[in-house]
């Protein structure tokens, strides 16, 4: 069993229009221009992890409300097993309206989403039995409302009792206080802010000290986006994994491509940090390439692995 | 061939043999499941909690069969029976009946043990008899509607 942990997740609804004519009455008449689907980070990295072929993969998380029974339909149509704390609260609903004359690009972000005490009780509860058969726990994404930001390291020191690795893609002060918790693997993410551990980064150096900082703070192995490429951090040595001669389609859902490839590179070949990393950036590369948001087989990562340069930075 | 993990509900919503009746409540009515699969730490199924089980425990013998002016004083006897009640754990009330299916058991074997066994729903457990899943009888009768559509 593979466990993903999303916390935050959202019901995720395109809208395609011809223009975008905010004040106008707008008409879809194609079901093909609504595209209506289960969001959150580590809910799309399991729903990767299960199209690349692993039988158990299971995502842990809140949902809430009666939404959260069609999140939960949703999540099934994917064969990934749900392990849900239903939440009094209605689910988050991300709202994209994407005009095709001219291209416009309009994302409504619904941040209303609050868990209560007794809600994160019961989380913890599900979390301890839940994560029992697996040696992975990858916990990817934001927070809701009402949660302590030291959840994340909650959830890190639950699964180091339990002797399961920890993967963390995470930012802001739950990612600053689960560093605490000394996770193997940490992804920040942190377009929103452009901060790592509340410093701002610019330049490669600021990159280059963001990773060394979070070393020092717990983490073993850091792999941060720098713009397209990646720059991964082991124990003496950064690196950094580009691609050559591609062309960008698409950045939706790179990241958790990315995520699920370093996964199921580990799990089917002895450790080796650096080759994880190319193998999770040519997953990114096959994301950026076409238009779908999801790795279906191993064989698409592997054509693109040529495409992946590996240099040594530091 | 017609095989369970074709047609099964992968989730490993349930109740823990310490949780509470109350919790348990909660959950059915938050999931609209009338029947809770029951675990332990690991994860391991051991039994089911039914709603109708607890229902039984604080509905006085007479409800439902009594005149108007009795039916007010009989509900509030109940509600004041399930604060009693809501506190104690789940093992109290659960049946530890293990009636369940694999993802690789065939269709028609759920339609063997549903039906002998008059069961709305069967858990589907792994080899370690672990929680996986659950198989609901709407399932079954989707599953007979292709079968006949074939």
């Amino acid at each position: 069993m593979i466990t993903t942990v999303t916390l935050n997740p959202a019901i995720d609804r395109e809208y395609f229009v011809e223009t975008n004519d905010p004040g106008e009455h707008q008409y879809i008449y194609e079901d093909a221009d609504i595209k209506i689907s289960p969001g959150g980070k580590g809910l799309l990295s399991a729903i990767n992890l299960k199209n690349m072929g692993y039988p158990d993969v299971q995502n842990i998380g809140f949902v809430g409300g009666k939404q959260g029974l069609f999140f939960e339909k949703m999540v099934q149509d994917n064969n990934v097993t749900t392990n849900y704390v239903y939440t009094t609260n209605e689910i988050r609903n991300n709202i994209f309206v994407i005009g095709k004359e001219p291209v416009t690009y309009t994302h409504y972000n619904d941040y209303t989403y609050r868990v209560e005490e007794r809600d994160v009780d019961e989380l913890i509860k599900r979390y301890k039995r839940g994560i029992v058969d697996s040696e992975y726990v990858m916990i990817s994404g934001s927070i809701p409302e009402g949660l302590e930001f030291d959840i994340y390291k909650r959830l890190i020191d639950i699964a180091d009792e339990r002797d399961k690795t920890v993967y963390l893609h995470a930012s802001g002060e739950a990612l600053n206080q689960a560093l605490e918790a000394e996770p193997k693997f940490v992804v920040p993410y942190f377009k929103h802010t452009d901060k790592i551990l509340d410093e701002e980064i610019k330049t490669m150096d600021d990159y280059i000290k963001a990773g060394r900082k979070l070393q020092e703070a717990g983490a073993e192995y850091v792999m941060i986006p720098f713009h397209c490429d990646r720059l991964v951090f082991s124990k003496d040595e950064v690196y950094s994994i580009s691609a050559k001669d591609f062309c960008l389609l698409n950045w939706l859902g790179a990241g958790e491509a990315y995520n699920a490839a370093f996964f199921d590179y580990i799990l089917n070949n002895e450790f080796d940090f650096v080759e994880a990393n190319r193998y999770a950036g040519a997953a990114a590369l096959v994301i950026a390439e076409k238009r779908d948001i999801f790795i279906h087989e191993q064989e698409e990562i592997e054509d693109m692995l040529d495409k992946i340069k590996v240099e040594r930075v530091e | 061939m017609h095989l369970v993990k074709d047609y099964m509900m992968r989730t490993l919503n349930s109740v823990c043999t310490t949780d509470d009746v109350e919790d348990v409540i909660r959950l059915m009515h938050k999931t609209e499941m009338s029947v809770l699969p029951v675990v332990d730490w690991e994860n391991n199924f051991l039994g089911t909690i039914y709603s109708k089980n607890i229902l039984k425990n604080v509905l006085p013998e007479q409800y439902g069969f009594l005149e108007t002016r009795r039916l007010l004083h009989e509900v509030n006897q109940a509600a004041e029976n399930l604060a009693d009640i809501k506190t104690r754990d789940v093992t109290d009330y659960m049946s530890r009946r293990k009636l369940t299916v694999r993802e690789d058991d065939k269709m028609n074997n759920v339609a063997d043990i549903m039906l002998d066994n008059e069961e709305s729903y069967l858990f589907v457990v792994n080899e370690e008899e672990k929680l996986r899943g659950y198989i609901s009888r709407a399932d079954l009768l989707f599953y007979l509607l292709e079968v006949g559509e074939e």
